[in-house]
This record gives C-alpha cells, structure tokens and sequence, in this order.
C-alpha cells in the first residue's frame, strides 16, 4: 500500500524536474545560440566581403549577399603577391616561438615550483615583475638591443625576444605545484635525474597548461604586427599581418576586398588551431583560470 | 587585435617623443650638403617607400640603373598606416636606410631628431611647387626634394548642379554656399556639403583663402586669434548651424564617397585619389556626373598641399648616390611616368605640361590649385597645436561655441607649446 501510494509521488516529482530543468535548458540553449550567432556574424561578413568586388562594400558595408561574387581578392594575393611567402614566414615564426616557450617555460616552471635552490624566491619575484611591465615600455630598448646584435631582418630577430614569456613561467609553475611532490620523490629514489624527471614525469602530467600556453602563444605570435613590422627590413620577411596593411591600406584608401580576403586566410589556421585544441584549451582554462 | 594595436601604436609613439624630442643644438643650425657632381651612382641603395605602390618602383628604377651601371637599388614597400612607427623605430635603433619617403607633415618631427642628411648645393628645388618645397625647409636647412604632391580640390556633382541652378563651379564663398543650400531645397540633397566637424587641417584652406595665417611672418609666434581667421571660422560654423553640413558626418572610410554617388551629400573637399575612389563606388560612367573645381574664393583660393618628400638619412653609407637617385626621381620624365603609374600627382611644375596630365580637365584643376597652396609650419609643435585645434573646431561646429572665444583659447593653448622656430 505504501508502494502503491509512494509511486505516483516520486513520479511526479520526478517528471516535474524534467520539465522543469527541460525548459531551463530551453532558455539557456535559446541564450547560447543567440551569442553564438553574434559571435559568428562578423566571420561570415568578412567571408561573404572577401567574394565581393571593392565597390560593393564601399556602396552598401551593410550588405550581405555579394550580387556579382567574385574570387579576384584571393586570386590576387596568390598570383600577384606571392602570400606563400608571407604564410611561410609566419608559420615559421610561430612554430618556433611556440616550441621555445613551451619548453623553456616548462623548465623554469618546473625548477621554480620543484627545485630548491639560493636565490628561489627573489628570482621567481623578479618574473612576476616583469609580468607587471607593459611590453611597450620595452619595445623600443628591446629593437636597439635586437639592432646592435645584428639581428634585424632575420628569423632570429623576429622569434628570439619571444622565445619564453613570464606568463608562461607563472602557467607553468602554478601547475606544476600541484603534482604531488611524492611522485617526484619516488622517482628520484630510483634513480631518475632531474632531465629525465621533467621530461618523463612533469611533462606528460602537464598536458593542460602546455596546450594553454600553445595556443596563447601561437595567437599572439601569429598576430605579431608591430615587432614584425619593425625588425623585417625587406618584404622576404614580412609576415602576414604586415602584408595585409602593407597591401590592402593606402594613405588615404583601403582596399577592402583584398583586405576581407587576406583577413581570411589570417583566420583560417587560428580556426584549424583553435578546433583541434579546443578539448585542451577548455581544461587548461579549468585548471589554470587563465586564457 | 587593432585597438590592441592602435594602443600600442599610440604609447609607443609617445615613448619615442621622450627619445626623439629631445633636439641637439648642433643639428640646428642650417648645413650645406656639398655637392653630389655628375659622376655615374655606384654601390648598393636602400629605400623605403609606403604602399603598394612601392612595389612597381623597380620598373621604374630600371632606367635609373641602366645609365648607372654599378648601381643596385633595393627597394622595400612599408605599409602606409605604420610607416610613421617603422620610421621612428629605425631612427632610435640606428637602423634607417638610404632613403626615406616621408610625408610633408612629419618633416618637423624627423628633422627635430636630427635623422635627416641636408640636400646637397647642386641640387636645385627651384622647379617644385614652392608650397611643397617649404615643407622641405627645416631650421633654415633644406632636408627634402619633393616627390609628389597632394592638394585637395571641390568635388562637386555637375548634374545634381545643373538642377540646383548653377551651370559653374561656385567661384566665391557665396557662391558656395548658395550651392550647398540649393544642393538641399532644390536637388533633394540631405545635406549640401561634406565638412570635417573636427578637423583643423581640414578648416585651413578656409582660412588661408581668407588672408588669414598661422604664424607670423618670421615664424616665431602663433597668430591663430587674428579677425581673418575668426572670419573663416565663423563662415565655417554657419555650415553647422545652419544644417547645410552634417554635425557628425560618418568617419567610415568610403562614406562621404558613397553619400557624393548616391547623391545624399553631392559636394566635398578632397585630394587626387578620390577619383578613383568614386570609380569604385560609382562605376564607370559615374566620371561624367561630377567635376572638380579649385577651391571658394575669398581674398584668395588657397588649399593645403600635402604629399611626400625623398629624404637621405644621416647615417646612409652612400650618400651621393642616394642623392643622385633622388634627382632622378624628382625629373619631371620620371615624375610623368611615375604619375602614369601610380597616379601620383608630380612635384615638379615642368611635368604638368605633358599632355598625360594637361589633357585631362579634372585633373588639370589640381595643377591650377597648386599654384596658391600653403601648409602649417613643418615643426613638431605644429601636431600639437594641430590636435588642440581638432577639439576647439568641435567645440565650435558641434556645440556652437563662439568662434572668437574659441580661436583666442587656442591662440593661449598654442602661445604657451610655442612655435619652434
């Protein structure tokens, strides 16, 4: 008797529930779409203006469907501008700085977190201030130091200054705090070195940050304009972001079409980037509540 | 990523003033460049020069090197919104080229940083148009050979005036305004003309044509309060007040052009370049419904001139020869066929009389205008001065301020920056 009579009471609470969290979803999902599409709907422009002829987007900016779609844009940076150049240099660029800092941050990080050694503190310190430091008040001390060395217009010039970042350091050394020391300690009692430490125990543990620090690291090198700007000293080292002003902005007229199109393909590889990583990407903001 | 950058740009720019502002006195004084001679160029030059344009210069320069056979010209484009920042860079860290091309506006503050080599004695400016050659001149020392000119003109749509009343271009600032006005009651304009709110540049044509001037004569006070230029403000203000032009006309780059082809604002003041603007916005037969015309007359019809100069820098391994490829540069066959080019309008007077430039009558307005042009004074305190005008010119034509208040506040604001000289 009490079953039958308990029965319908959980039922209904239970359906209830249900339709309630199934409308609370409703909202939420309505929310989300509506942001995703605000989100989305510049990228579509910018890929709808990239068909369209200069004219087109100067009479009607707010317009979407191009009326006589065209490729020239793109057809003009692959013949006429050689874009193969510019894409080379910075993919170069990025890789290089990408790999720099993932394995230079990770090694400070790990003896600043790890390791004790004199001078710890102090030196950990001394990172954090240079976090607080704006990267302007540097930029130009730092191309006259790039310039006595001999380095500009080469690929040193461009990728040394960014080879390892405090914000990396400080990614990494949070993180890797939160290994127990334990696992370190037993691998030490059998013998491990602390190479061999870091490469086979730290580094495999520490997927999150490092695709945290990848993916910062490729953005903000990838849209490098100004340091580029300054150390290339010839167009066979201009890098993508300095080829989109140099050829679609003019003293005093934008060439708009050409400019949407290689806006495009600057995009593109963040995209692939961005969607291949993205599992990763979504745990290093959980775990580091840093992006 | 651009206000990022713009940020950047901006406090990056304001770092630099702390290096570059400070002036040596030795570099003050006016110096004589020697003489480069007639001899053959030789050895390898390095330029730098803005735009895509840049890219079609070694066509160009292939002359240049056949009757100079041991010499080798690079040539690197830089792109036009950051040319300004590459330059400035290069200076601090000693990394300038041969040649620079710079726009006549930033002369004051490159030559203030003492970057600049003179212009050697046996190179001749006589045969610029003077206005461009004064902005060459810096603390009494010539620094620059003018390349090519820009000046802005009346644009105005012929067919939308035919319709208000008027068969000519306006000749005198009456006429203009009686025009902006029928461009509104009588050809369905929105507004009659598109004027810059807040640009200060932009005003000066008004005020130069009115008699008024900066400086004084010798250069060393503002004389921004004069009644000549109160008078051009004024006239300028009635536009706002009076709804013949847009108290906050879009800046989108491309507005104005496409409010001139759909024919909501038919007139505008603006350089050589906007043919081919409109080209684009209008399409092709969009050429027969408009016309350029020299600027309002009040005393005189004077317009800004603006443009870019060739300049040596100081630390250029192979001076003479950089000189020498400016002379090429600057001969008016050269300047044709770079005008054929790139559309660059040339800065010698000798080469307007080639038919590629005189046969065409909206083109040949521009070299009419250029004969009366003036330009503020080349000097770092002029970008100052310059920005605090923008503000008083929006205090002016968007809140209605007085004018005579307005100049006299800038008059005090500019008297205490000082002039320079």
């Amino acid at each position: 008797m009490t079953v039958t009579l308990e029965r319908p009471v959980v039922e209904q609470t239970v359906a209830g529930s249900v339709k309630k969290r199934r409308n609370h979803h409703f909202w939420v999902y309505a929310g989300l779409i509506i942001a995703g599409l605000l989100t989305v709907l510049p990228f579509v422009w910018m890929l709808l203006g990239s068909i369209k002829p200069d004219g087109e987007i100067l009479n009607d900016p707010g317009g979407w469907l191009p009326h006589s779609p065209t490729l020239d844009n793109y057809r003009q940076w692959f013949v006429a501008l050689h874009i193969g150049t510019f894409f080379r240099n910075s993919a170069i660029v990025a890789v290089v700085t990408v790999l720099g800092n993932l394995i230079f941050c990770s090694m400070v990080g790990y003896a600043m977190a790890k390791l004790d050694f004199p001078g710890k503190r102090p030196l950990f310190a001394l990172v954090m201030v240079t976090l607080m430091v704006p990267g302007v008040v540097t930029f130009v001390p730092l191309f006259v130091v790039v310039a006595k060395m001999h380095l500009v217009n080469t690929y040193a010039g461009l990728i040394l200054p960014f080879l390892t970042s405090p914000i990396g350091v400080f990614l990494m050394r949070q993180f890797i705090r939160s290994i127990p020391d334990s696992l370190i300690e037993a691998a030490r009692i059998d013998g491990a070195g602390e190479f061999r430490i870091f490469a086979r125990i730290v580094l495999p543990l520490s997927g999150p940050p490092l695709a945290t620090l990848g993916i910062l690291t490729f953005l903000a090198s990838w849209n490098n304009f100004l340091w580029p700007l300054v150390v290339a000293q010839n167009q066979d080292r201009y890098t993508l972001p300095v080829a989109l002003s140099l050829y679609s902005t003019g003293e005093q007229a934008t060439n708009y079409g050409l400019l949407l199109a290689g806006s495009v393909m600057v995009i593109a590889p963040i995209v692939a980037v961005f969607i291949a990583l993205q599992r990763w990407f979504v745990q290093g903001v959980a775990t580091t509540g840093l992006k | 990523m651009s206000r990022i950058r713009n940020g950047l740009v901006i406090a990056l720019a304001g770092a630099l003033c702390v290096t570059a502002c400070g002036r040596s006195t030795s570099d003050d004084k006016p110096a004589a460049g020697g003489a480069i001679g007639t001899g053959a160029a030789t050895g390898t030059i390095t330029m730098w020069a803005q735009g895509a344009e840049a890219e079609r210069l070694p066509t160009l320069l292939k002359d240049f090197e056949a009757a100079n056979p041991g010499v080798k010209v690079n040539v690197t484009p830089i792109p036009w919104d950051a040319a300004h920042n590459k330059y400035q860079t290069a200076i601090a860290g000693g990394t300038t080229p041969d040649i620079g091309q710079l726009g006549t506006t930033w002369m004051g503050e490159f030559g203030a940083a003492g970057a600049l080599a003179p212009v050697p004695t046996d190179l001749d400016t006589g045969a610029f148009y003077p206005g461009s050659v004064k902005s060459t001149q810096l603390h009494g020392g010539t620094y620059a050979i003018p390349w090519y000119v820009d000046t802005p003109v009346l644009y105005y749509r012929t067919d939308l005036a035919t319709k208000a009343g008027f068969a000519k271009p306006p000749a005198t600032w009456a006429d203009f305004k009686a025009l902006a006005k029928a461009m509104q009651t009588k050809a369905g304009a929105k507004y009659g003309v598109s004027l810059g709110a807040k640009d200060f540049q932009g005003f000066l044509p008004f005020a130069w044509s009115n008699g008024a001037s900066l400086t004084s004569d010798d250069g060393k006070t503002w004389t921004i309060d004069d009644p000549a230029m109160v008078q051009a403000v004024r006239f300028y203000q009635s536009f706002f007040t009076e709804g013949i032009a847009d108290r906050a006309p879009s800046n989108d780059p491309g507005a104005h052009e496409a409010a001139f082809v759909n024919g909501t604002v038919p007139m505008f003041i603006g350089g050589p370049f906007e043919a081919g603007e409109l080209a684009k916005a209008g399409g092709a037969g969009f050429a027969a419904k408009y016309a350029t015309a020299v600027l309002p007359k009040s005393k005189t019809a004077t317009s800004f001139v603006g443009g870019s100069n060739l300049v040596v820098f100081k630390k250029s391994a192979n001076l003479a020869a950089a000189w020498k490829l400016i002379r090429f540069l600057a001969d008016p066959k050269t300047q044709v066929a770079w005008y054929k080019t790139t559309g660059d309008l040339p800065s010698a007077q000798a080469a307007w009389t080639d038919p590629a430039l005189s046969g065409d009558p909206k083109l040949a307005v521009f070299g009419e205008q250029l004969r009366s042009v003036n330009a503020p004074p080349a000097t770092a305190e002029w970008t100052q001065v310059q920005s605090a005008g923008d503000s008083q010119m929006e205090k002016v034509n968007v809140s209605g301020e007085d004018p005579a208040a307005a100049m006299k506040s800038l008059q005090a604001t500019a008297a205490s920056i000082g002039t320079g000289a």
